[in-house]
Formats: structure tokens, C-alpha cells, sequence
């Protein structure tokens, strides 16, 4: 997927001042983010599985080579076959070249953020095979021509209005004014392309290494759909979403599905080794599993942003972020969204190019609080604001301007010492002077400007507390 | 070099010096560390535990499945059962009914139960008494009113059944009617998903995990649109387990 | 603890934006502190904890005046800060910051557990809430406390604040929606991504006039700048203060 992640500013003010996305926005914090808390509260020993989950997920990535050749001996012993992508654009060739081969001229999609990483739909539409999605939200996305506003809610930037509206001119079926009839409407159309599909393409929540097993986690049924329909299944995932036994599957779901919607579990869990037995009635008679690098072993390669890796993509600092909840998904520019985002696309993308993203957070912790594996994403985006400033591990994204290196070595020498701290007090003092009201600043030029529009600023007080101190309880 | 040995080459550059085999104890995984005598003795304790409480298990499950959005109802037999399920066909006016051929239905007893409604009732397996091909199998699982399946195992934790199709269990039974019908007997509810997954270790250990299984936990349902829930939206949309004993 | 204990001694790390723009909350922070029986020292040779530079990247920029507060604190004893983001760069992101630096960060690391936020000091190791006597009425007044996100979340200091407050006679704590969110204002992110911010600091607003309050309280005055520049901005006419204020009128 094309990245425009150089437009962050752009996208969050174009977000701030639609007031249908805020108001989409608002429900995160009473929905899904409370859901959560409800859920990891109810769960006994929350925080012993969350470590647990963590131990694991580090373990797993710090042996991957072990784990993904595991990955690929099962697969291959359950009548599977199994494709290493080193890139997004393998990962399509891939896919492409096998539909090609078995002349499939429609695909079902289950969710699948990987496959946005690849703009799958874009390559097989170039090759004449018609994509459709088929999770409710992404449907409603790729019907309006956009990419998912978040990892699990694709379309909940969008009110039913607007979804009515699209389905109108996109289906040609009359106005819905309720979201049962919308639903219902959606599950018609898409009904017959699962019939006709030739084959079905999927994400993965997580594989196991022990079975060659992909588990699918989904509460609409098209995970079922795709596994199920169509002669041929493609799982495509991230190398990160391994873990070793089956019998580590309890754990992650808790944690994945309980983070992710608050639910105890979804309504559907799938999982799926290798295609069809022989006796079965149904289900595909190939299956396929791509797993895709495109710039994960960057990651893995730094032990700074390792954890990253460790994501289960359930979308929980997302919902906690109040970042996120202000400037939506789209403003991230690329696939992943919100915190995590803030690490993933620059890295899976271009880092100098998305400088924004790490900069544009409070550092407020609350994603790292909703994390279920305690990833610790303000350390990482405190590193990744460090090279971009000072660039030691990635020295070619170095990117910081000489009107902020010059602010920050005046800030340096203000606080080298007392005296300096002083001599700066003065100074400011000074400076303030046309701009101070009652001890208030009502307005500040550029680049301050933006600041003094919506709050005052205080001045800088006459006699800072280190004068102050020789006298304190001294009237 | 071939792209598969290039993409593991970059991973191990990644990932620096490191043992081929990992050290597997102390990592807090469950998982690979133990040999399958220890996965037996666990699947064999819980086999135990399971028949032990299978009482208290039922009711706990009959609460989770409620909460998880089924329509629960509990019978002391079999035939009980039937009679509510008669109910539920003549009340949605059924025309067609699948069923898989799970042992608890093998009998003939759906057959039997709606023969005085004239619903025609299309087992969905293949084999030397079956009549249609998988086309046709297929194509009458659309058209069906109602999926009525047993399950392989149940769980308290989370409400739901667990069904690992096979040569007698289709994955569309329970998937492409609206309505599913989910028979659970006693002796077959898990306490939690960590039972369930020991149990499927241990198959797999012995050549039998299968290809599928799904985690049904209440009806299809979805909030893409305004964090609003809406049910049967690939799957059925109205889902009953009825316990059994 | 009791007053025929050795007097309990602190230093005063009193940030450097309490030092230059609101002297009068320091001021407050050593008349609790003494009330309560505690000997107050002042460095003056303490400038900033370097947490501007750290948070926009410029680690070598932050690393002097850095290196020069552990050298300062080092075997001092308590260190109390009327801060919880400053407090937390000392307890937790000096690891961040001297993580190639080992003699630093080990004398970081040991000089951390002496590293105290303000009402953190106050309620565990001095339990005012617990002294009789010592808080008395003014006019009633109704408060919400806005939880400054480091000190909840990287400091973990979120009872400690509210129990002193509930604890004041004559003053009604009133939980507003949303208190453990954010603010906005985040250091230069406040003046980088200026839109972003105010929509944050007016989310923030709107929950502190739905509990219909005279004052906003919390325990860091970078946030408390932020909150109460957006509330004179306003002219809402709720007034923004650091818990050191508050206790400070009542004592």
C-alpha cells in the first residue's frame, strides 16, 4: 500500500474538523475501551496472563528461525503448502501467479491487514480477478474505495447514513434507514460470491509451529466462509504471529479477543490445518500459507523495537490512545493506525518519511496500560524520536530541523547551571514583555501562535522560587 | 540462493548468535517443552475431571452460553429434547433441516422427531447411504432452514461448542442455515479453552487432529456500523444448544 | 511516624517550570512539607531534569543537566518532586536515557528509590491524611482531581493524591468523567500538533465543568498549565491548582 504517511498533519486536521468522524470518534472510549477494562477486570489473574503471553511472545521471536521452520515442516505434513515472502510484492506475485495458475477469476477475502501491507486488491484487480471483502466493515471500506480506519472496526468512522448512501450508488439497492437492513443487505449480496468463489483468502490471528495450524478469530462468520466455501485457501500473515504449542492457544485468545472487543470469547474461532481430509464432505482441497517479512526483520533485528513484534493487533491502544481517538485512523497514513502504528508503519515504511508519527503522542502510557502483552510503546517511540533526532541505529533518517537544534542548545544552555537559569529568567522576562497581561499571555507569534489560540500562557514570574527560598515562612 | 533459504537468512541475521535448538523450560510457554507421556497423563486427568463434575459443568456451561447469546434449553433425555426441537422447526415453519451424522443423531431420531411435520431432514455426509453428491449436499445447505449438529465438546468458560468436522460432520451444518441447533450431552463440557486445546495436543500427538474445527460461541454477529450489534450476518443468526442429561 | 521521631529531612526538587513560572507552588510545597515536620533543604545548584530534550530526541542534549541532578541528589537522602512526570523521568526514564552509560545509570538507578512525587511523600511515608488536626475548614469548596498522566500511569500514584484531598474538611472531591485521560498537553506536543491538543484540552474542559466544580486539582503544573490556560481562555471560572495549593490554604 502506498504510504502517505509524510501527511499526517493534513489527515489529523481534516479528521478534527469533520464532525461526523469525531462524533464516530467519541464512542470509542465508552465502547470498545471500556469493554476491555470490564473484560481484564473479570478475568482472573489478568495481569499473570499478560506476562505469561509476553514470555512467550519473546521467547517465540527470539528463536523465529526455529519456530517458522517448525511453521513449514507442519504444514507441508498436513497436506499444506507453505511460501516465505520476503516482501509485499512477493507475497502477491505469489498469490497472484497461484490464482492465475488455477484460472480463479473472484476472491473471497476474510480480514487480512497484511493483505493491505500487500494492496492485494489492487493487484488482483490489475489481473482481471475480481477481491471482495467480505468482514462487514472492510466490505463497507472497499466499497468506498478507502483503506480501514482500524484494525478491528474498519468502517466505524462511518455513521449508517453514510453507509446507506454508499449502497445506494455502489449496489443500487434502495435507502436503508437501520443497520439490520444494511446488514442484511450486505449478507445477500455477499452470500452468492462465496458460492462462486474460487478461492478464499484470509489473515491469521496466530500460527502454530507444534501443528502448522492457523487460527482465525472472527464474530461475523466469514472466516468460516472463506475456510470453507471455496476450493482453494490462502492464509496470508505476518512471521510474528507465531507461537509454539497448540496448547498456547487459551492464553492468546483470552487475551487477544478480551482486549480486542471485551467479549469472553468471539463468536467464532477457527482453526484450520492444512486442506480438507480425505473423508471430509467439505472445506478447500488446497491450502496455501504466505508468510510475509516486508521489513519485520528490521524489527527483529533491533533489540529496541523487538516488542513490537510481540503486537497481537487487537487494537486496544487504539481505542485507549487519545490521540487516536481525536485524529482516526486515516491520519496514520499507511496500514496500522494508533501507537502501535506509530512504530510499525514508520518501520515497515520509511521512517524520516513518517517522522510525524512518533512525535504526534503525549506520551500519556495509556497504550501501554490497554496492551495485553505490556508492549512498551512510549519507550519505543522515545527511540525511534531519538533517531530521527540523532540518528545513531538508522543514521540515514536523521531528520531534524536547525530552527529546533538551535532551540534546544539555547534550552541547553539555560539549564547548564543557577546562574545560567538565572541569566535566562532575565531574559525571558525581558521578551515576554509587550506580550504579558495580568500576568497572562493572551497571544504568542509563530511558532507558538498555535498554543496561545486556545489556552493562555503564564508569564514567566519576576522572581523565580530559587530567589524565593532564602524566605519562605519569612513574613 | 533460493528466496526460501534468503528470507531465513535474513531472520537469522536479525537475529544474531544464537542455539539452533532453543532451551524451552523456563519461557512460560505451556507448551513445548513436554514430552506426549505428560500431555497424556494431563488429557488423562481431565477426561477424569470432566466425567466427575460433569453436573456442576453443565450448569455453568448452560449460564456461559446464555451470556455468549445462545437460546439455552436443559432436558434429562433425549427424547424430551426432541419435543422442544419439534417446537422450534414448527415455529420458524421449517421446510428443510441438515443435520450432520454425529453418533447422537445417527440414530434417526431428528427423522423420527420430524416426521409428523413433513420437514424433509438431508444428513450431510457423504458415504455408501448417502444419495446426493457434494454439489448437491451443498447446494441443500443453503436452501436449509435449519443446521441441527451435535458437538465434540463444549466449554463452560466461554459458552460454546466445538465441532471438528470428519467424514460424518460438514462444516456447513452449523454455518450456511440461519437457525443452528447444537445438541450437548453431559460428559462432554470442558471447565475451560486450555482443556480443550490439551485434549487437541494430545490428538495431534496421536494422528488425530483433522483438518477444522470452529469455536461456535452464540450467533454470527457483528458492530461494524456504529458499535452497533447486529446478529446473522454470515452465520446463523438465531443459535440454540440444548442440553442434554 | 510522629514528631519525637529525628525529624524526617527532604530535598526539594522543585522543577524547573515551578522555579520560573509558578514560584508561588513550590512556596506551597515547603510550607506543607515543614508543617508536617519535615526539614526542607534546597540545592541551588538544580536547573531541569532534562525531560524537554529526552522527549523530543535530543538524548545528548538532555544527558548534562541530567548527569548534573544525580550528582546533585546522590546520597542526599529523600528527594521529594511536586511533580509526577518530573518525578518519573528521574524513577524511570533515566534508564531510557543512560542506557549506554553505565556509571550514570547505576547511580541513577540507585538514587531512584529516594526519588519521591510529592503527594506520594506526603500520604505513604508522612500520612497527613492520618493527622489530627493538622487540615482545617476554609469556605467549602468542590474539587475534581485530573490525573497528570506520568504520575498515574509511569509512577502508579492514584489513591495517594485523592485520599489527601478527601481528607481536607470542607472539601468535596467530585470524580469528573474521563480524569485518568490525558489533557494534551504533552510538552511540545502541545506546540507541534497545537490542533490536536486544544481538541484533547477541550474534551478535558468539558468533563471538569460537567462536575461542576470550583477548582481543578492534580499534581503537576505542566498539565496544570495547560488545563488552566484553556480554562482562562475560557473564562469558565474554575480555577487550576497543584494539590500543594490546596493543602497548602487549609494547613
Amino acid at each position: 500500500m502506498q504510504s502517505h504517511t509524510k501527511d499526517f498533519r493534513q489527515g489529523a486536521g481534516a479528521a478534527l474538523s469533520d464532525p461526523k468522524i469525531q462524533a464516530n470518534l467519541e464512542g470509542l472510549y465508552n465502547g470498545f475501551h471500556q469493554a476491555r477494562i470490564d473484560a481484564s477486570d473479570q478475568t482472573p489473574d489478568w495481569e499473570a496472563l499478560q506476562d505469561k503471553g509476553r514470555a512467550i511472545k519473546a521467547h517465540t521471536l527470539d528463536n523465529l528461525a526455529y519456530y517458522l521452520e517448525m511453521v513449514e515442516r507442519n504444514v507441508i505434513a498436513s497436506g499444506g503448502h507453505i511460501y516465505f515472502a520476503r516482501d509485499a510484492e512477493a507475497a502477491s506475485n505469489y498469490v497472484v501467479n497461484l490464482a492465475k495458475e488455477r484460472g480463479i477469476e473472484l476472491v473471497i477475502k476474510g480480514k487480512s491487514m497484511v493483505s493491505e501491507e500487500m494492496a492485494l486488491n489492487h493487484r488482483l484487480e490489475e489481473e482481471g480477478i475480481e477481491p471482495v471483502e467480505t468482514d462487514l466493515g472492510e466490505y463497507i471500506v472497499q466499497l468506498a474505495e478507502e483503506t480501514p480506519f482500524h484494525i478491528i472496526a474498519p468502517a466505524i468512522h462511518k455513521s449508517r447514513g453514510e453507509v446507506s448512501e454508499l449502497f445506494v450508488e455502489k449496489l443500487n439497492v434502495p435507502m436503508y434507514d437501520n443497520i439490520e437492513d444494511l446488514t442484511r443487505e450486505a449478507r445477500d449480496q455477499l452470500r452468492q460470491k462465496f458460492v462462486d468463489a474460487g478461492m478464499g483468502i484470509t489473515g491469521a490471528n496466530f500460527i502454530v509451529a507444534e501443528t502448522g495450524t492457523v487460527t482465525l478469530v472472527t464474530n461475523e462468520g466469514n472466516g468460516r466462509m472463506c475456510t470453507s466455501m471455496p476450493k482453494i485457501h490462502v492464509a496470508i500473515t505476518g512471521m510474528e504471529k507465531v507461537v509454539p504449542s497448540i496448547e498456547d492457544l487459551g492464553l492468546f485468545l483470552r487475551l487477544l479477543i478480551r482486549s480486542a472487543t471485551g467479549q469472553r470469547i468471539s463468536s467464532y474461532v477457527t482453526t484450520v490445518t492444512g486442506p480438507r481430509g480425505e473423508d471430509e464432505v467439505d472445506g478447500p482441497e488446497e491450502f496455501h500459507l504466505v508468510i510475509v517479512d516486508n521489513g519485520r526483520s528490521k524489527m527483529l533485528a533491533d533489540p529496541n523495537l523487538r516488542e513490537a513484534l510481540y503486537c497481537l493487533r487487537c487494537g486496544a491502544c487504539l481505542n485507549a490512545c487519545p490521540v487516536y481517538r481525536k485524529v482516526g485512523g486515516h491520519a496514520y497514513g499507511w496500514v496500522y493506525p494508533g501507537p502501535i502504528g506509530a512504530i510499525v508503519s514508520p518501520m515497515l515504511t520509511n521512517l524520516s518519511e513518517a517522522k510525524d508519527l512518533p512525535f504526534a503522542s503525549t506520551l500519556c502510557g495509556a497504550c501501554k496500560e490497554a496492551c495485553p502483552v505490556k508492549i512498551n510503546i512510549p519507550r519505543m517511540l522515545l527511540y525511534l524520536r531519538k533517531e530521527l533526532t540523532q540518528g545513531e541505529t538508522y543514521p540515514e533518517h536523521k531528520s531534524v530541523s536547525m530552527a529546533e537544534s538551535t532551540a534546544v542548545k539555547g534550552w541547553r544552555a539555560s539549564v547548564s547551571s543557577s546562574f545560567m537559569m538565572r541569566l535566562s529568567n532575565l531574559g525571558g522576562r525581558l521578551l515576554q514583555l509587550p506580550f504579558v497581561r495580568g500576568g497572562r499571555i493572551d497571544r504568542l507569534p509563530s511558532p507558538l501562535s498555535g498554543w496561545t489560540k486556545h489556552r493562555k500562557f503564564p508569564a514567566i514570574a519576576s522572581k523565580p522560587f530559587r530567589t524565593r527560598w532564602k524566605n519562605i515562612g519569612k513574613k | 540462493m533460493t528466496e526460501r533459504n534468503e528470507f531465513f537468512n535474513t531472520i537469522r541475521q536479525a537475529l544474531g548468535p544464537q542455539t539452533e535448538a532453543p532451551n524451552l523450560t523456563g519461557t512460560g510457554s505451556s507448551a513445548l517443552g513436554d514430552n506426549s507421556d505428560a500431555v497424556s497423563a494431563r488429557s488423562q486427568a481431565i477426561q477424569a475431571y470432566i466425567d466427575e463434575q460433569s453436573g456442576p459443568l453443565m450448569d455453568s456451561l448452560s449460564e456461559s452460553a446464555t451470556g455468549a447469546g445462545w437460546k439455552v434449553a436443559r432436558f434429562d433425555d433425549l427424547d424430551k429434547a426432541g419435543d422442544h426441537i419439534v417446537g422450534i422447526v414448527r415455529d420458524v415453519e421449517a421446510n428443510l433441516v441438515v443435520r450432520s451424522r454425529q453418533d447422537v443423531l445417527e440414530s434417526g431420531i431428528v427423522e423420527a422427531w420430524l416426521a409428523s411435520l413433513g420437514v424433509d431432514v438431508v444428513p450431510m455426509a457423504l458415504g455408501e447411504h448417502s444419495e446426493h453428491t457434494v454439489d448437491e449436499l451443498r447446494s441443500l445447505a443453503e436452501r436449509a432452514d435449519i443446521g441441527i449438529t451435535g458437538v465434540d465438546y463444549a466449554i463452560a468458560e466461554t459458552g460454546s461448542c466445538v465441532l471438528i468436522p470428519s467424514a460424518q460432520v460438514s462444516r456447513l451444518v452449523s454455518l450456511l442455515p440461519p437457525i443452528h441447533i447444537a445438541i450437548v450431552q453431559r460428559g462432554q463440557v470442558l471447565p475451560t479453552l486450555d482443556e480443550l486445546f490439551t485434549i487437541r495436543r494430545r490428538d495431534f500427538l496421536d494422528g488425530n487432529l483433522g483438518s477444522y474445527m470452529n469455536l461456535i460461541s452464540g450467533p454470527s454477529r457483528s458492530a461494524d456500523i456504529e458499535y452497533t450489534l447486529v446478529t446473522g450476518v454470515h452465520g446463523p443468526g438465531e443459535v440454540h444448544m440444548i442440553l442434554v442429561g | 511516624m510522629n514528631q519525637t521521631d529525628n525529624a524526617v529531612k527532604a530535598s526539594l526538587f522543585v522543577t524547573c517550570i515551578i522555579d520560573q513560572f509558578f514560584p508561588e507552588v513550590g512556596e506551597a510545597a515547603v510550607r506543607v512539607l515543614r508543617r508536617l515536620g519535615v526539614e526542607v533543604e534546597f540545592d541551588q545548584s538544580q536547573t531541569c531534569c532534562g525531560q524537554p530534550a529526552f522527549n523530543n530526541g535530543f538524548w545528548n542534549d538532555a544527558k548534562p543537566t541530567a548527569r548534573r541532578l544525580v550528582d546533585s541528589y546522590e546520597g542526599e537522602g529523600n528527594v521529594v518532586v511536586p511533580s509526577g512526570s518530573c518525578a518519573a523521568m528521574l524513577r524511570v526514564f533515566y534508564n531510557e536515557l543512560f542506557h549506554d552509560e553505565q556509571d550514570t545509570l547505576r547511580r541513577a538507578q540507585a538514587l531512584a528509590p529516594h526519588v519521591f512525587e510529592f503527594t506520594e511523600f506526603v500520604s505513604d511515608v508522612l500520612g497527613a491524611e492520618n493527622r489530627e488536626g493538622l487540615f482545617h475548614a476554609t469556605k467549602p469548596m468542590r474539587v475534581t482531581y485530573h490525573e497528570s498522566c506520568h504520575l498515574k500511569r509511569e509512577l502508579g500514584v492514584d489513591l495517594q493524591p485523592r485520599s489527601l484531598i478527601k481528607s481536607l474538611p470542607g472539601v468535596e472531591l467530585v470524580e469528573m468523567p474521563q480524569a485518568e485521560v490525558c489533557c494534551g498537553f504533552g510538552g511540545t506536543f502541545s506546540v507541534k500538533y497545537a490542533d490536536i491538543s486544544a481538541a484533547m484540552l477541550n474534551d478535558k474542559i468539558a468533563n471538569i465543568q460537567s462536575a461542576n466544580v470550583d477548582a481543578v486539582v492534580a499534581g503537576d503544573m505542566s498539565c496544570l498549565m495547560h488545563i488552566g490556560g484553556g480554562l482562562e481562555k475560557q473564562e469558565a471560572g474554575i480555577r487550576a491548582i497543584h494539590i500543594a495549593q490546596l493543602l497548602d490554604e487549609r494547613i
